[in-house]
């Protein structure tokens, strides 16, 4: 926060409603495939009886060669040089390739061994990742460097979280759809069906940040000087560069702070995400589905709702406290009321637990609108120390520890279910030993994590004062070197 | 434009389109049901309403309706209760024919006397009526299915829980109920065949009497008085714990005790310590599962086994507060306070 005099956004660093809106949609595509086919999936195993091991590892596979392809990725976008740019081609491919690889791969023919559906859906799976990572990393990129605007950013990132909330919202839906039996014969014809929808709203929504946006960077590095090599050589040559990003990028410490703090916070919710729901079903339900799932639909919306309103007030927060306070705020918030599960688990008043649910989405509210404003203010810090604008390559690997972070988190899940001593043959007649470590980790974790999160970015050095600086030095820079400063 | 309008205007235009393409999980969520659904109305004839055990089953068949009423938007199902207020298979048997009179669409019945009602069962039958029988069954007749505990794993696993708590040695009295229930015979055959794998365990009895507290009671004073060495209570019912006579008058620890049932008047034999285990069984699902598969069977047109386990849940001091609030959540409101709290 400026003590001397208030901020104001150059008329040049403003985005309008419909870019901001524009930039939006991709957002909501990309929560949407980000989480489709989990949503989906049961349909392999509830519609055509495939062993439940076989569609974990359905979910697994892709995801570890996905995690290989995003800083690939983000490496090749950060290099391509195209009159259209850097990001918007890949985007506009990746959203009609990936929509179009979504709805072909759930259109799974009857009658075939579970072999047959397993490959046929790996394979589907395997493209439509790299097709998603061809759209979601340039996406990304394109959002860090929309506007060089300090506070402009966070509100970028603000109406993205915001959008994206939308497709959170109507993923529970999916499997109540599918199984719909007046619109669908049974919940396979109901995923083909779907696949079809989404896939065309993947397609024609994905494609709007490619044709209503412009790029910043388009003019850069010329290569045109470049010695001609051979084919291999120059493979040789861009593994090497790549490698060197990549090594760069992990250096950077104000970005290592932020993959920390994201880290912790997200995967530190997600690790006992699952707990909740037990301990509301079997704990503050006594083992009454119905009225545990009543419970976790109305905390579901007020955490949903929550978040909404959280987006917006730490957004307009941020103006004025900054984003690195804002942040330890928000996150705090959701510290205590980590804590106050503790109190709220209360069998005889199940209602309680509602009041923490608004505390529990300030944190992740805050999180991904701050987090992609900060990592935008690294990308200029990193500019100024290399001299490269590398947003894809910082987008993709911020993400990649996201993602990787999430598969550690499930797969450690199971694992501390079953360290409570949970049986589900016992229903709600769980022993009290168990009920006690599954509240423990259910608070303590996020609680822990919460903390170790604002530790990790309270020493992050990104001012507004520093972020004007970095700008102006490198408009300096710019100027100097013949470029148009960095105006929209 | 304002951030706030942005926010706003997204918010609309996202609600406004979402309630457009989701009319029919407007409905539903608005407990809208489809005038087109089709009524399926079941039947269900437990032993006596009376019984808290049967209305907890009652609330099983009842929640299994609506869930899947909601599941499955073409049909509708509702329960017919048509229990007697006692026990008494002749009323039962009356019961089935005139709810098959009445155009029921199945029934779902547990038998006082399988001899009684098993022709009735069959009249409904070739009626077309689908029946199916939870708890006590009529195996001979024309009933698709049974959904129920098997006795004779019960009996085994009263003992080898005991054993477990008492160790591999000792005098072990089997303390049996009604001499003449099918059931009982099952469960006291299964404690003798399990007492086989342990050398150490000496059975005496069973001992039989009339199903009630008093009766319970009286028996099991006269065969600790004529066995003073007795260490375990191999119980196949949880009659002597009906009410609070030995709540009092036993120490907890000088004999182990396990015995099926766990029901809210019981559970303080838990809490002091005289019963180291309870089998209780999931009452709730007595109504539940046998809704489940009529609808299967009659509507989603699906094979469904003929004889469906019922699994019994082990309640001892550890998960008292557990089976307490399990308890309250299957229908029971006599749960004490102090157990749901633990």
């Amino acid at each position: 926060m400026s003590a001397n005099k208030p901020h104001v956004t150059a008329a040049s660093d403003r985005l309008t409603a419909g870019q901001m809106i524009a930039y939006g949609l991709g957002s909501i595509v990309n929560n949407l495939l980000g989480a489709a086919i989990g949503f989906m999936s049961i349909v392999l195993n509830v519609g055509l009886g495939m062993n439940p091991a076989l569609v974990g590892l359905l979910q697994a596979i892709p995801r570890l060669t996905d995690s290989l392809t995003d800083p690939v990725m983000g490496y090749v976008s950060d290099k391509t040089r195209s009159r259209f740019g850097r990001r918007r081609p890949y985007i506009f491919i990746g959203a009609l390739g990936v929509g179009l690889v979504f709805a072909l791969m759930w259109q799974l023919p009857e009658g075939h061994s579970e072999s047959f559906y397993f490959w046929f859906f790996l394979a589907g799976s395997i493209i439509f990742y790299m097709f998603y990572t061809v759209f979601a990393t340039p996406w990304v990129a394109l959002g860090y460097e929309l506007t060089s605007d300090y506070h402009e950013r966070t509100r970028l990132m603000g109406v993205m979280n915001f959008m994206g909330q939308f497709a959170w919202i109507t993923l529970p839906w999916f499997y109540a759809i599918m199984e719909n039996d007046r619109l669908f014969s049974d919940s396979v014809e109901g995923a083909r069906t779907l696949a079809i929808v989404i896939g065309i709203f993947v397609a024609v929504v994905g494609i709007m940040p490619a044709l209503f946006l412009r790029e910043k960077f388009i003019a850069g590095d010329d290569d045109s000087d470049e010695e001609k090599v051979s084919l291999l050589a120059g493979l040789k040559n861009n593994v090497s560069m790549f490698m060197k990003g990549l090594v760069t990028t992990l250096k950077q410490r104000e970005f290592l702070k932020l993959c920390a703090g994201t880290f912790f916070l997200f995967n530190g919710i997600m690790l006992v995400g699952a707990f909740s729901s037990y301990i509301m079903i079997f704990y503050v339900s006594g083992g009454d589905n119905d009225m545990g799932a009543q419970y976790m639909g109305i905390y579901g919306t007020i955490n949903t709702i929550a978040t909404l309103l959280a987006i917006v007030v730490v957004t307009w927060l941020s103006s004025r406290l900054g984003k690195r306070m804002t942040f330890m705020l928000a996150t705090a918030v959701t510290l205590v009321g980590s804590l106050l599960k503790w109190f709220c688990y209360d069998p005889m008043v199940p209602w309680k637990i509602l009041l923490v649910a608004p505390l529990m989405a300030v944190g992740m509210g805050a999180l991904f609108t701050l987090m992609g404003s900060m990592v935008a203010d690294v990308c200029d810090l990193d500019e100024l120390e290399t001299g490269e604008r590398r947003e894809g390559m910082f987008g993709s690997i911020y993400w990649w520890m996201v993602k990787l972070g999430m598969a550690l988190a499930f797969f450690l899940s199971g694992y501390l279910l079953n360290a409570t001593g949970f049986d589900v043959a016992l229903g709600g007649a769980q022993t009290e030993s168990t009920f006690f470590w599954m509240k423990v980790y259910d608070v303590i974790i996020p609680a822990v994590a919460a903390g170790l999160s604002i530790w990790a970015v309270a020493s992050f050095k990104i001012t507004e004062e520093k972020s004007e600086e970095i700008r102006a030095q490198l408009d300096a820079r710019r100027e100097k070197a013949g470029a148009e400063p960095a105006t929209a | 434009m304002k951030m706030w309008k942005i926010f706003i205007r997204i918010s609309f235009i996202s609600l406004f389109l979402s309630l457009m393409a989701c009319q029919d999980l407007t409905e539903e969520l608005a407990g809208i049901e489809p005038a087109d659904a089709k009524k399926i109305t079941i039947t269900m004839i437990a032993k006596s309403a009376s019984n808290p055990v049967f209305q907890s089953a009652r609330i099983g068949a009842e929640a299994a309706a609506e869930d899947l009423s909601d599941k499955y938007s073409k049909i509708s199902v509702k329960i017919d209760w048509r229990t007697p207020k006692e026990e008494d298979p002749q009323e039962q048997a009356e019961r089935i024919l005139n709810a098959v009179e009445d155009g029921t669409d199945a029934i779902i019945v547990s038998c006082s006397d399988d001899s009684i009602l098993t022709a009735a069962i069959n009249t409904a039958v070739e009626s077309g009526v689908p029946v199916m029988t939870f708890d006590s069954d009529a195996p001979s007749s024309k009933r698709f299915a049974f959904y129920g505990p098997n006795n004779a794993e019960i009996g085994e696993n009263v003992l080898d829980r005991l054993v477990s708590v008492m160790g591999e040695s000792g005098q072990v009295a089997i303390l049996g109920g009604n001499e003449n229930a099918p059931n009982l015979q099952e469960r006291v055959k299964g404690v003798m065949k399990a007492a086989e794998k342990y050398s150490g365990i000496e059975i005496v009895g069973p001992f039989y009497h009339v199903e009630t507290a008093e009766a319970a009671v009286a028996e099991m004073k006269r065969i600790s008085a004529e066995y003073p060495n007795l260490k375990g209570w191999a119980m196949v019912g949880g009659w002597p714990f009906f009410d609070e006579t030995l709540l009092n008058e036993m120490s907890p620890g000088k004999v182990n005790i396990v015995a099926v049932d766990a029901l809210p008047m019981q559970l303080g034999y838990i809490d002091k310590g005289i019963v180291d285990v309870f089998l209780g069984q999931p009452t709730f699902r007595w109504g539940e599962v046998p809704v489940q598969k009529i609808i299967d069977k009659i509507h989603l047109e699906k094979e469904v086994d003929e004889y469906n386990q019922m699994k019994l849940i082990p309640v001892w001091k550890e998960n008292l507060g557990g089976w307490s609030r399990q308890l309250r959540a299957w229908g029971y409101r006599d749960v004490a306070v102090e157990y749901l709290t633990k």
